[in-house]
């Protein structure tokens, strides 16, 4: 098949966002948007380039995640009209397998970026309150990757609230696809979730 | 009798060439209509509920039931052909040997990129992508080394549906064309207009050049593929429905390239010659 989605794909994105949702077991200091971006690239560069074995460097990245990325936000965000339908036990469900779901997203593609740089090339004050900064992600062997980190303000520091590589935002790629799934199974968030804990699952069993 | 002393319209009648092109093109475009129409049959419903009609249109994805069916095939065939070949390239073929493929790939397709530069208004971006083209055609072996790039031109991504794009027409509905992927009506007309603006396809006819031509592409789909074996496999095991996230991420990005070619706003000439 072949995919005219030219040079990367929207999984590429979820990898990519790797860079960029990692940071060390320290709290990020105060700065800009910029700083936020290169704090928590350099961190992560670091942990994926170290000889650390693939265990221990997710265990290293995984506080990050918590640290760095809006969660909740951006699984709001990508349950749309649907959020607003959903009772309270099945928005606590939810989130918590989005959770998982994005974490093993991203944990998946940490072993493919060794050797990775990032370079912060701008940033934007964008709507509600957000920053978008760019950076250009460059792979060995690999066309460099324009990618703009979507952030907002969060105390002295900031979170991460979408990705955008060669254009594509991870968020709304994402929101389409539950969406869609939902749409196309009788409207119901209860079948969103019942599919999330197949998927959770099937990430965690050994066997797959 | 040559065909210019005929009659237009006598029984049997030979037609001049310019008659008989008219007639071709006239047979083309009542199979097109036939086509469009035939498509418009299998059009899906409008939803009735509001917020399910809001994303109907934002998907502009009328005939996703028979898309669906298309990327089921495409995903089926995908399967038991391109994937295991593709995962067979890479196991054989290192890494940068596949690098020196896919950069030949990408310097044959240049002047297809050179003439949509020229079609989009963007001067200089043609001039990229013919120094381009001049600098691996030699200095890059025939296109093997991406030597460009380190010459500061960079590859840019353009094609006729693009170009149509910048003139402002809309991509119409969205298509997924049997083993060929995603697209839109504006992008699959763009896709034909491409294989016009190859010169690769006015070459005269030889063995040798079919040969070429055959290798050529099968190498493209292959080399390809393999680009994208790792991500496609997670796309299908992580996407809930991988056929709206590829609809999606395929339309985010043809729009953001779009833009990009319409904000290119650079100057025709380098700095360093003011």
């Amino acid at each position: 098949m072949t995919i005219r989605l030219h040079r990367r794909n929207i999984l590429g994105l979820v990898a990519a966002c790797v860079f960029s949702l990692a940071a060390s077991s320290t709290a990020f200091a105060a700065g800009t948007s910029a700083d936020f971006v290169r704090t928590l690239a350099g961190r992560l560069v670091s942990i994926i380039n170290s000889n650390a074995s693939p265990g221990q460097a997710k265990s290293e990245v995984n506080p990050l995640l918590q640290q760095a990325i809006d969660f909740d936000n951006i699984a709001k965000f990508c349950l749309g009209r649907y959020w607003n339908v959903a009772t309270p036990d099945q928005r606590t469900e939810y989130l918590g397998l989005f959770h998982q779901a994005l974490t093993n997203a991203i944990m998946d593609k940490l072993g493919s970026y060794r050797g990775v740089r990032v370079k912060v090339t701008g940033t934007e004050t964008l709507q509600q309150g957000a920053e978008g900064v760019s950076f250009i992600l460059s792979r060995p062997q690999q066309p460099d990757a324009q990618m703009q980190l979507i952030v907002r303000k969060d105390g002295d520091s900031y979170k991460v609230v979408d990705l955008i590589g060669e254009g594509v935002s991870l968020r709304l790629t994402q929101s389409k696809d539950y969406n869609s799934f939902i749409a196309r199974n009788g409207g119901k968030v209860e079948n969103l979730i019942r599919a999330m804990k197949n998927q959770v699952a099937h990430h965690d069993d050994p066997a797959n | 009798m040559t065909a210019e002393s005929q009659q237009p319209g006598q029984e049997g009648a030979i037609r001049p060439a310019t008659a008989r092109h008219t007639g071709r093109m006239a047979l083309r475009g009542c199979l097109v209509a036939c086509g469009l129409l035939a498509l418009s049959a299998c059009a899906d419903p409008k939803p009735t509920d509001p917020e399910a009609l809001a994303e109907y249109e934002e998907a502009h994805d009328p005939y996703e039931s028979l898309n669906r069916k298309m990327y089921g095939l495409t995903t089926t065939v995908d399967k038991y052909t391109t994937r295991p070949v593709a995962k067979a390239y890479v196991w054989a073929v290192p890494r940068p040997v596949r690098q020196a493929f896919g950069n030949m790939i990408q310097t044959m397709n240049e002047p297809v990129v050179f003439f949509n530069d020229v079609g989009a208004g963007k001067p200089r971006r043609a001039g990229d992508s013919f120094a381009r083209w001049v600098i691996n055609m030699t200095a890059g072996l025939g296109g093997f080394i991406d030597v460009a790039k380190y010459a500061g031109f960079p590859h840019h991504d353009n094609d006729a549906g693009l170009t149509l794009a910048t003139w402002g027409i809309s991509s119409g509905p969205y298509l997924f064309l049997p083993m060929m992927g995603p697209s839109s009506l504006r992008d699959g007309i763009g896709y034909g207009l491409d294989q016009g603006l190859s010169p690769w396809n006015y070459v005269p006819r030889g063995y040798g050049l079919v040969t070429f031509n055959w290798a050529y592409n099968m190498l493209g789909i292959i080399n390809g593929r393999a680009d994208h074996l790792n991500d496609l496999d997670q796309l299908q095991r992580d996407a809930l429905d991988p056929y709206a996230t590829i609809r999606s991420a395929y339309q985010q990005q043809r729009k953001a390239l779009a833009d990009s070619i319409k904000n290119d706003h650079r100057a025709t000439v380098p700095a360093w010659y003011n």
